[in-house]
């Protein structure tokens, strides 16, 4: 343990004090920002300067756009629009298939359900079919 | 060993801890190493269940369903090996799913709550319950999770929802003195439809700046301090570099779900006061009958207590449970003290409920 550098370090260590007075000055440092930051002149700066942002660059921004859309057409290549259609359609698609999936899982779920019931016996065995069937041609025949 | 002793002349410790320091701020830490399969997949959203690590009879019946705020990374859940809420519970012998939302592409910005509680979220559990071949579930929500889950369990609670683990959820947005959030983004100060025509998503960039802003001195300046300071101490080297590989990962928030969470809640509070629709469905948190255990951060700067108390009162559970911790918004479920206080806690409460 004697060769330990850190054990030695920490004996002797001539920042400690500076770092006792760093921390202290830090969590007042830390505590006037939480103030600032806090207060309604920060978030209406805050926002100005968000605003003044996307005010100037928007003409900017919508001339880069339109320029890459002529390239893009004069390229023959997919715009941003075109792909986040295609993106859009995919979802749909997707969806579609989970409804599938939901389907098959289901009737899966009911095979499996059928498989483990017990069977009932020859003698026994319900016929709710052939009384509906039979019952509803009843019904038919009665309207008729 | 034999490299610690070699370590005695100062220009080479110096040289060693600025290796160190290059290491962690320009690479990322391996995180969530927890064994997992991809079950389910809509759009960027997908659903992963992770190995179980007991036998099937040692195991809880009831699956747990972990849903992580839409603009970070879930992956803070199982952030490093040894020190992961995900391992912890896999442990426990719980059946963990996890749902990424994964990134929103412009293609997605139109995307609402709606779309993630009614479509993302009942598709995804459908698929947990066919695939773990039981009817109920328990769901944890963290963060703007925990505002997804509390919209679902009042919606569709009934459709096997039998237990409701809130984590720092920002539900209460009535007392906007205590809101930095709200006032910076008060309808004076900003215009949220200008900010959505302009970005389409809001950018992780900037939700990360609004989150660190709140404490500024503390995360642009304090962060870096407390890592020099710990430099030499390979264990606190890792933990701050697997938080910072987290923290440095941020994705964009679909923009139909910003301005709801701008004007229907932070400005509205409109989940609280019950005035919330969600496709064409009110959204009542009296009908929220689950077993409930909100989490609450007692230092939490982000989502502060008053937010998420409130909702205490407002259900219908008969099985409820609010528990302090100390800690912030993240360093209950992440930091050096969640495995001692949070995670057991957790796991407390929901195992005689998971039978």
């Amino acid at each position: 343990m004697a060769e330990d550098p850190t054990h030695d370090s920490k004996r002797v260590d001539p920042m400690e004090p500076w770092r006792g007075m760093r921390d202290i000055y830090m969590d007042a440092w830390g505590k006037t920002m939480v103030d600032m930051v806090n207060s309604e002149a920060y978030a209406q700066a805050t926002g100005a300067m968000l605003d003044t942002y996307m005010t100037v660059s928007a003409p900017f921004r919508e001339a880069v756009e339109k320029a890459m859309l002529k390239t893009l057409e004069q390229l023959a290549m997919p715009s941003k629009a075109d792909v986040v259609s295609i993106a859009e359609r995919m979802t749909n698609i997707e969806m579609r298939l989970d409804d599938l999936d939901a389907k098959l899982d289901n009737i899966q779920r009911l095979i499996v359900h059928a498989g483990t019931a017990p069977r009932p016996q020859a003698g026994n065995a319900p016929q709710p079919s052939k009384e509906k069937t039979t019952k509803a041609k009843q019904a038919k025949k009665g309207k008729r | 060993m034999a490299e610690d002793t070699v370590i005695t002349d100062p220009v080479t410790a110096a040289e060693d801890r600025l290796k160190t320091l290059t290491k962690v701020m320009t690479t990322k830490a391996p995180i969530a190493q927890t064994p997992k399969e991809l079950v389910w997949t809509l759009n960027k959203s997908k659903l992963y269940r992770y190995i179980p690590v007991l036998p099937k009879e040692k195991r809880h019946p009831i699956p747990v369903l972990l849903v992580f705020a839409l603009m970070n990374r879930p992956y803070i859940l199982d952030l490093r090996r040894g020190h992961s809420f995900v391992e912890y519970m896999l442990n426990k012998g719980y059946d963990l799913y996890l749902l990424d939302w994964g990134a929103p592409g412009p293609e997605d910005k139109n995307l609402r709550f709606d779309d993630y509680t009614l479509d993302y979220m009942p598709r995804a559990i459908r698929k947990l319950k066919a695939i773990s071949g039981v009817k109920e579930f328990s769901l944890l929500g963290w963060c703007i999770g925990a505002i997804l889950t509390t919209i679902y369990a009042a919606l569709r609670g009934d459709e096997g929802l039998r237990n409701l683990i809130l984590l720092t959820a920002p539900l209460d947005f009535s007392n906007k003195q205590d809101l930095t959030f709200a006032r910076w983004t008060d309808e004076r100060y900003f215009d949220v439809d200008k900010v959505l025509a302009t970005f389409g998503n809001m950018p992780g960039e900037m939700i990360d700046y609004g989150a660190k802003a709140l404490k500024p001195v503390e995360n642009y300046v304090g962060n870096y301090v407390k890592l020099w300071d710990n430099i030499d101490d390979p264990r606190m080297v890792e933990a701050w570099h697997a938080m910072n590989t987290w923290v440095t990962d941020n994705v964009p928030l679909a923009g139909g779900v910003f301005r709801q969470l701008i004007v229907d809640l932070y400005r509205d509070d409109k989940l609280m006061r019950g005035e919330l629709v969600i496709r064409g469905e009110r959204v009542e948190i009296s009908r929220i009958h689950a077993n409930l255990l909100t989490v609450i951060a007692e230092s939490d700067h982000i989502t502060p207590s008053c937010q998420s108390e409130p909702i205490m009162s407002k259900v219908s559970s008969a099985d409820k449970e609010l528990f302090r911790v100390k800690g912030g918004h993240i360093g209950i479920m992440a930091g050096s003290g969640a495995s001692k206080h949070t995670w057991p806690h957790i796991d407390g409460w929901l195992a005689p409920r998971s039978r």
